[in-house]
């Protein structure tokens, strides 16, 4: 290509940059991930409205008002629960984590298989998708990158910790011995869908935050200024565990070397620490797809893969 | 390294004022069809579904920091059941067991705490008024909480009631006189 053609490419290279992202399933993603959120927040509401419709006349108490205002129908569909623990329409998808947590606490149960059995397959097939498609922490944590872009524009030092990635299997451990120990579960405490999930729930339903907002702000600050999504990459439990469960997922990233200039892009871009340049993923990919999104020359693709691992 | 150690003692710090007495997180009032109190606490996830599924409202999740933040509670004097057992039908784990919505089967399976009336404060009982607003709102008069004597005041038999508290909501506020108290 002649110079003028490159210098020409460059210019374009954001709105070439745009239509990529449209060509690959980013926005399936975007979408995922909004439909997410809505259930966080918006059923919330729903359920919200359908009670107060119900009560109509009688003293109700303290809420968030403008469940009406939206306009929502006084019935709510048959959806109930937060990202980590929904029934879609009779469909179970429970999160494994407080499942396992149970099974080790309570001891095990064949309805605690069934309940978690089309969430397992998920995991089983694609596994840390949750992290990077589902779980409501994914704006924050979009949030804090920024975050971490703008300080370090504004010449703020910020560290970059990297814990190994085994702390997230020794703190899933220890949820999970901790909560045999302790008699009650500990995963809805420390674990931030489940947190989220019902601080949303609470704020919409009785309008106000409570602890464990607290523990999402330090995972956020974490992430934020000591480690870059060093929570999701090595202190969720969940995470690990999927990690762990996706092992053999065929669900992966490859790289067409030939086509590969060695521009970094998609190293950079990589939340979870993975090298798909130098094709090194191993299984706490999230299947985001933002390294294949932003590769220049298309050299990286999600496909499939009956080793387990490229 | 050291850094490294430092940030994992404060995750250890955290994880551990996170972890609480387990006397604390016993003595609470749970939604109905609750497996008994030890056994709950094993087996709830916390997933909220209870609570977005009560039409009054009542079951709620502790603000503060404590190992209670993680399950449903209920404070009774604020907003009592009405025992419409949907809560028990959406339970992921069956931390609340399954209760049809019929009488019969409510006093059957539930159990939410046992009712205590302070008779110095009860105003039949310690005669400065008339009043038996507990067992107009009872679900199960005559059996749960009858009035005897001369000035009709309530008794209770914990033995048929359910726990619901809608007498301890309803109980006028200079009296007070009721309260469920949690399972032991």
């Amino acid at each position: 290509m002649s110079r003028r053609g490159e210098l020409a490419r460059q210019h374009l290279q954001p709105l070439d940059v745009a239509l990529r992202h449209h060509r690959t399933y980013t926005w399936l993603r975007r979408s995922v991930l909004a439909a997410s959120l809505l259930l966080t927040v918006g059923m919330p509401m729903w359920h919200l409205r359908a009670r107060d419709a119900e009560s109509a006349g009688q003293a109700v108490r303290t809420g968030f008002g403008g469940a009406r205002a939206l306009g929502l129908p006084g019935s709510a569909p048959d959806v109930v629960g937060g990202p980590g623990a929904v029934e879609l329409f009779g469909l179970e998808l429970v999160d494994p984590l407080p499942i396992a947590a149970v099974a080790v606490s309570a001891g095990p149960r064949w309805s605690l298989l069934w309940l978690a059995a089309p969430a397992l397959v998920l995991v089983l097939l694609l596994g840390r998708f949750f992290c990077g498609w589902v779980c409501p922490y994914v704006p924050l944590l979009a949030v804090s990158n920024g975050l971490r872009w703008w300080l370090t524009k504004l010449g703020v030092p910020l560290l970059d910790v990297r814990l190994p990635r085994r702390s997230g299997l020794v703190v899933l451990t220890s949820v999970l011995v901790a909560s045999a120990l302790l008699g009650l579960q500990v995963a809805p405490l420390v674990y931030p869908p489940s947190v989220i999930g019902r601080e949303a729930f609470r704020a919409v339903f009785y309008g106000g935050l409570g602890a464990g907002s607290l523990l999402v702000a330090l995972a956020f600050g974490f992430d934020t200024f000591v480690s870059r999504a060093g929570f999701c990459r090595s202190v969720c439990p969940g995470g690990a565990l999927y990690a762990l469960l996706g092992t053999l997922s065929p669900v992966t990233v490859k790289l067409d070397r030939p086509k590969c200039t060695g521009c970094t892009v998609c190293d950079v871009v990589c939340n979870l620490g993975q090298s798909p340049m130098n094709g090194r993923i191993d299984e706490g990919c999230e299947r985001c797809g933002k390294c294949v999104a932003s590769c220049p020359t298309d050299a990286l693709k999600l496909g499939l893969t009956l080793k387990g691992r490229a | 390294m050291s850094r490294r150690r430092v940030l994992l003692g404060l995750a250890a710090a955290a994880a551990v004022s996170l972890v609480p007495r387990r006397s604390r997180a016993a003595h609470r009032i749970r939604p109905p069809g609750a497996l008994p109190p030890g056994a709950f606490e094993k087996t709830c996830i916390g997933c909220f579904r209870c609570a977005e599924v009560c039409p009054p409202k009542c079951i709620d999740f502790a603000s503060v920091l404590s190992a209670d933040s993680g399950t449903p509670t209920l404070d009774l004097r604020a907003k009592a059941c009405t025992l419409c057992m949907r809560c028990t039908q959406v339970c992921p784990t069956d931390a609340l067991r399954p209760v049809a919505a019929e009488p019969g089967a409510v006093a059957a399976q539930v159990r939410m705490g046992t009712p205590q009336l302070d008779r110095k404060r009860c105003l039949p009982w310690n005669g400065e008024g008339a009043c038996s607003l507990c067992f107009q709102v009872c679900p199960y008069p005559d059996r749960a909480v009858e009035l005897v004597g001369l000035n009709a005041g309530p008794l209770f038999h914990p033995e048929a009631c359910v726990g619901c508290g809608l007498c301890e909501e309803a109980c006028p506020s200079l009296a007070r006189a009721i309260h469920i108290e949690p399972l032991p």
